[in-house]
């Protein structure tokens, strides 16, 4: 079941538009776009300044989008919810899944971007998979607790619209993170984002495997968030039904 | 199936809502209140309801706006679970509480059907049998059922949706007046089609504010007030309580 949902999200998510997929790669190819313009001469100090970016707006990209979906899948399908004994839980997942086939879509012309600009493919490139399925499983736990606050308190969304720019900037996405100021890091370091992100680029752009230490703390976040999900997911379940 | 067997037992039902008495529907107001009122407060929907439903049976449920009917029907069919008592539901549910739930508007006829099916927790097998049932049954063309569903009438909503609902024979049919809508040839048909699930044993239950249809295809009949059940009987008896209820001189 919660096959067949996420296949429709994906088939929802492309079918009305003429080019599709290409949609979702527009947005991460602006930010792209703007970075390499005004900040690649910003930063001296970083090689390849353009797949570092990219490297990190992929994963951000995945996220923001995967978020937000996530949150409104319990209220937006809500005539279901209250007429069909289906779990609400299937909602969120599928919208997890959907988000991960899209990102596994990406990837393929995400390659040709970043061979462009002289990335050359490696074997260790596969250890994104395990990082982006970690990543998958945080975002899944985090939205799951804002989509059960959602049906009670529809500014959730708002809120969160609010907030994204503010992670955005608060995470080294665009600028490297030694650029941080000593007193200021452990700001950055309390960031679950920047340990998915900077996992992410050890791979794709040192071409480094991440150490033990780094797995241990991906799979940690990611059993964190899911937990905290399932327990707010579970308070607020018998709610549900009155207030969709 | 045999006939006679019960299919749906209730003891002792109580259902709780845990609604928004203060209806928050925002964390400001929420914070504002600075913690004073509670966010979510427990209330009894449904109260000391038995009933049993044997298979084969067309039981019909009525009362008025608001006493109850529409929690019962999602009782029976597993969407909520009492908070207290006992609800035995024995057999596969096809539920139609509200009329082309589940349809996605972008997806074709025959991608609704799939899915649909899956949601209401049907296996997809024998799907040709499906599609030939859901076809001759909703009398959409093969051209209708290719088309996005947001192009549909409402008359073709319902069509598709009852098709859906009734293809692979249920065991306990719900309906929550949901045939309203359609038009007089349709209902003739939906009532044949429910008709003939009757005679093969599937159990049937009706929700309606309109006593004469209640009356037109029910055996038993049920009255719904204030969360419980005060009367069962013969759709003749339970009608002439429910005038009285209303005040209506019978």
């Amino acid at each position: 079941m919660v096959r067949a949902v996420a296949w429709r999200n994906v088939r929802l998510r492309y079918k009305s538009s003429m080019l599709g997929f290409v949609w979702t790669l527009l947005n991460p190819l602006l930010f792209l776009l703007i970075f390499l313009l005004i900040f690649s001469e910003a930063f001296p100090q970083v090689e390849n300044y353009p797949v570092f970016a990219l490297s990190g707006l992929i994963l951000w990209s995945f996220f923001a989008t995967s978020s937000a979906h996530v949150m409104g899948a319990l209220v937006e399908n809500a005539a279901v919810l209250r007429s069909l004994a289906v779990p609400p839980l299937v909602f969120p997942l599928a919208q997890v899944l959907a988000g991960l086939f899209n990102l596994g879509m990406s990837f393929v012309p995400f390659a040709f971007i970043l061979h462009f600009f002289g990335r050359v493919p490696h074997g260790t490139d596969v250890l994104v998979i395990p990082i982006v399925l970690c990543f998958a499983v945080f975002i899944f736990g985090l939205s799951l607790a804002l989509s059960a606050l959602n049906v009670f308190f529809r500014d959730i969304g708002l809120l969160w619209n609010a907030l994204l720019p503010a992670m955005f900037y608060l995470t080294p996405i665009a600028y490297p993170s030694d650029l941080v100021p000593e007193r200021m890091r452990w700001v950055m370091e309390v960031n679950p984002l920047y340990q998915y992100i900077a996992a992410f680029r050890e791979v794709l752009y040192h071409g480094r495997i991440p150490q033990m230490e780094t797995w241990v703390i991906l799979a940690g976040l990611a059993c964190i968030s899911a937990a905290f999900g399932g327990m707010v997911y579970r308070f607020f379940r018998p709610g549900f039904i009155a207030n969709y | 199936m045999e006939l006679g067997l019960p299919m749906i037992e209730l003891h002792d039902v109580h259902v709780d809502y845990m609604v928004q008495r203060h209806g928050f529907s925002s964390i400001k107001s929420y914070l504002t209140s600075f913690g004073t009122k509670r966010l979510l407060e427990r209330k009894r929907i449904l109260h000391g309801v038995d009933l049993r439903i044997d298979s084969g049976e067309c039981f019909g449920i009525v009362g008025r706006n608001g006493s109850g009917k529409s929690t019962l029907l999602r009782l029976l069919a597993g969407i909520v679970e009492p908070s207290k008592g006992v609800a035995n539901i024995r057999g596969r549910v096809a539920p139609m509480l509200a009329l082309g739930v589940g349809l996605e508007p972008e997806l074709s006829g025959w991608e609704n059907v799939r899915l649909c099916r899956l949601l209401m927790g049907h296996e997809h097998r024998d799907r040709d049998a499906i599609r030939r049932y859901v076809s001759t049954f909703s009398g959409l063309s093969d051209e209708d059922l290719a088309m996005q569903v947001k192009r549909y009438s409402t008359g073709m909503m319902a069509r598709l949706g009852f098709a859906i609902a009734t293809a692979t024979d249920p065991e306990i049919l719900l309906i929550d007046e949901v045939l309203a809508v359609g038009d007089v040839a349709f209902q003739q048909q939906c009532y044949r089609r429910i008709e003939a699930l009757k005679a093969k044993g599937c159990t049937i239950v009706f929700v309606s504010h309109m006593l004469g249809e209640v009356q037109r295809i029910c055996d038993r009949a049920a009255c719904v007030e204030a969360g419980t059940i005060v009367k069962v009987g013969t759709t003749h008896e339970v009608g002439m309580y429910y005038h009285e209820l209303l005040g209506i001189p019978t």
